[in-house]
């Protein structure tokens, strides 16, 4: 056991979080937003940093050192699929896939994450992972307010679609569920950071908001939230990904995005709701993340099935 | 970073199951209801504490100069994990080793240091600790205990409350205020004084929690020589601090919850609840807190085998871990229905123990207080 970050990963994420600071950002993710666009500015930093192609996941430190970069990501509000593809893809399909990289679950007609702009379509489908090449013209954007970029891919390129292997439904799910709790971790702990900025610094009553104990008290319940969702996460992907504590990670760190969103957005007030306030950037993304592979009751619902054999 | 056990721990561990497999009595689980403090556990701990001070397993983490073994840290947190879960079958003396030692080690005299190390790394002695007061609860620095220099005596007067284990223990880890005119952190002292000590006085306070759980305790006139501090005069805070840091995650509530989470799933699936999956989600969601609580203990563990200064991680840790074994009893009693109503049912006596969790060894609002200013740095009115 040991908590501290080595050489390695304390490099690494210097050399990503000097990256982000030029390539992304809240005021970059909304910009984006506004014409439902994707960074691929911001894929091809992190690919030619190497970032996307130097850690392989299936390594020992391989999954961790990628968990700390898709966090770093996360909490920059990078719009990119980098998680999907460093991470999941690559640990499914056991080789680079070509990004972008959408996954999808369940009704595949609905909007799926990146789906737009995305060359590759990995999915899941009676409990085999297929993977689609997508072209132009595979899919349409849809319009959200759910802080990334979604698209509907079309029934044609889904029936295009290849099966990875056997066993390739469980793999999938498990590193997706990994990858989404430390896209939440990264995304929650800026939503929190930015609005305790916030309460710092706007007064009310003759003194700071955030000096008043039923605010503190909330703001508190939010730091053991996001800090226990990251061991989670981190312990996971140290594992590669196990059904059990993957599904428990992300459990525990969807829930978590849900009491965010809430007490981010009431303790920020009505400008927490305004696009010139940069909350939006980070807090619409956690209920979009908690969307994915049946939301929270669908990773409690593994977690039981892993633990207990339920059905 | 690494998350994983190594093969020393990993055989540690299965060679503690198997010692406690041997050793626990066929009745273990009905004797372990009451809690650490109750007359059969406390009774129980002095057989089993020897035993474990036999295999050098107590106090493996001590220096070795004071009956350790140097362990890390993460050796005896195992040993934390498993007495733990099952009930801690080390009764009270689970505080002797985790915190109360040390904070002797750390700011004890020779002497001290001869008499109490010993006994309690040989499992001999009970102790209890003497905190609250009726007017200082979570405000612990408005205590007003007196203990008034007598030449080479303290005389002491005043009264604790909530003290569970005095009715079994040899000595109580006092505070007091040696310095009346001090307010605050000030004039705070540390005393290590035995409960036979003429003066003392126990009242049991009936709580539906269990039976002899909270004392108050008063004290008349007790007479103490000034060897018996810990620590120097009206410095006591510091020890406190230092204690604390130990105490707040000293009981692995995680593991309990956890262990207790398991077979409320067995008990439901008995029932048939499990085809439930409202009743699936519930258990769900109260596994994912177990185990965020694990986490975040584990990395208070860590700086510990780190030597790493106290952070507000052990608030954070605290606040996860309270959260958790609440839950799980709580659950019990939903899940269960009626058949927890039943005094000493298994759902019953997880939730008279779960109950206490955010109230003892400091409120989840101080404990709150704290990550909000140390944490997150908010500000003062």
């Amino acid at each position: 056991m040991n908590f501290e970050l080595d050489d390695d990963q304390r490099e690494i994420l210097n050399a990503v979080n000097a990256l982000l600071e030029r390539h992304a950002g809240h005021a970059r993710a909304t910009a984006l937003a506004q014409k439902v666009e994707y960074d691929h500015r911001l894929d091809t930093a992190l690919a030619d940093a190497g970032f996307d192609a130097a850690i392989d996941p299936l390594t020992l430190d391989g999954a961790l050192e990628t968990i700390l970069i898709i966090e770093a990501v996360a909490r920059a509000a990078g719009v990119t699929s980098f998680p999907a593809q460093a991470l999941v893809a690559r640990a499914v399909a056991g080789r680079a896939v070509a990004g972008p990289v959408a996954l999808g679950s369940g009704d595949l007609q609905s909007p799926i994450r990146f789906g737009a702009h995305a060359h590759s379509f990995l999915f899941l489908v009676e409990g085999e992972a297929r993977l689609a090449r997508l072209d132009v013209g595979d899919a349409e954007p849809i319009a959200s307010n759910f802080g990334y970029p979604f698209g509907r891919i079309s029934r044609q390129a889904i029936a295009r679609s290849e099966s990875v292997g056997p066993q390739s439904g469980e793999r999938l799910l498990n590193w997706w569920r990994v990858a989404v709790a430390a896209e939440a971790v990264g995304t929650m702990s800026a939503a929190l950071d930015q609005t305790v900025a916030y309460l710092k610094d706007r007064r009310q009553f003759g003194r700071a908001i955030a000096s008043f104990q039923a605010v503190q008290h909330r703001l508190a319940e939010c730091a053991v939230r996001v800090e226990g969702s990251r061991l989670l996460v981190y312990e996971a992907a140290y594992q590669h990904a196990p059904e059990e504590a993957s599904a428990c990670a992300a459990a525990y760190a969807l829930e978590s995005a849900r009491q965010l969103f809430r007490e981010t957005h009431q303790l920020s007030g009505a400008i927490g709701f305004t696009r010139e306030h940069s909350l939006h950037a980070w807090s619409m993304r956690l209920h979009a993340l908690g969307t994915e592979l049946s939301g929270v009751s669908g990773h409690r619902r593994a977690l039981a099935a892993a633990r207990w054999g339920t059905r | 970073m690494d998350f994983e056990w190594s093969e020393d721990d990993l055989h540690h561990r299965a060679e503690f199951q198997s010692f406690l497999r041997d050793f626990l009595p066929d009745n273990w689980d009905d004797l372990s209801q009451g809690g650490p403090g109750s007359d059969l556990q406390a009774e129980f701990s002095r057989t089993f504490c020897r035993a474990l001070a036999d295999r050098g397993w107590l106090t493996q983490h001590w220096p070795i100069e004071y009956g350790g073994q140097d362990a890390p840290p993460w050796r005896h947190s195992i040993i934390g994990e498993e007495c733990w879960a099952i009930g801690e079958p080390r009764g009270p003396q689970y505080m002797n080793v985790n915190w109360i030692g040390p904070a002797v080690m750390r700011f004890g005299t020779e002497e001290q240091k001869r008499e109490h190390l010993p006994p309690i790394s040989r499992g001999e002695v009970l102790w209890c600790q003497g905190f609250s007061e009726p007017e200082a609860g979570s405000d612990l620095v408005a205590l007003r205990t007196s203990a008034i220099r007598d030449g080479n005596d303290y005389v002491i007067n005043g009264s604790k409350i909530w003290t569970s284990y005095v009715n079994h223990a040899d000595f109580i880890i006092l505070l007091v205020r040696t310095d009346p005119s001090s307010a605050k952190h000030r004039g705070i002292s540390v005393l290590l004084v035995p409960t036979d000590t003429p003066g003392i006085e126990v009242r049991e306070i009936p709580s539906v929690v269990g039976e002899r759980y909270f004392h108050e305790v008063f004290f008349t006139d007790v007479r103490v020589p000034t060897r018996v501090r810990l620590g120097p005069e009206d410095e006591g805070w510091s020890v406190v601090t230092y204690a604390l840091q130990y105490e707040r995650v000293g009981a692995a509530r995680y593991a309990r919850a956890a262990f207790t989470l398991d077979r409320l799933a067995e008990l439901a699936r008995e029932r048939g609840l499990l085809d439930d999956p409202l009743v699936v989600d519930r258990l769900a969601e109260a596994r994912t807190l177990c185990e965020a609580a694990r986490m975040l203990t584990y990395r208070v563990i860590d700086q510990r085998a780190h030597d790493l200064p106290p952070t507000t991680d052990t608030q954070i840790a605290r606040v996860a871990n309270t959260t958790a074994d609440y839950r799980v009893g709580e659950l019990a009693v939903e899940i269960l229905g009626p058949d927890a109503l039943e005094y000493g049912s298994f759902a019953d006596a997880n939730f008279r123990l779960a109950m206490t969790a955010g109230v003892a060894v400091g409120s989840t609002e101080v404990q709150l207080n704290l990550i909000a200013a140390r944490h997150l740095n908010l500000p003062r009115e």
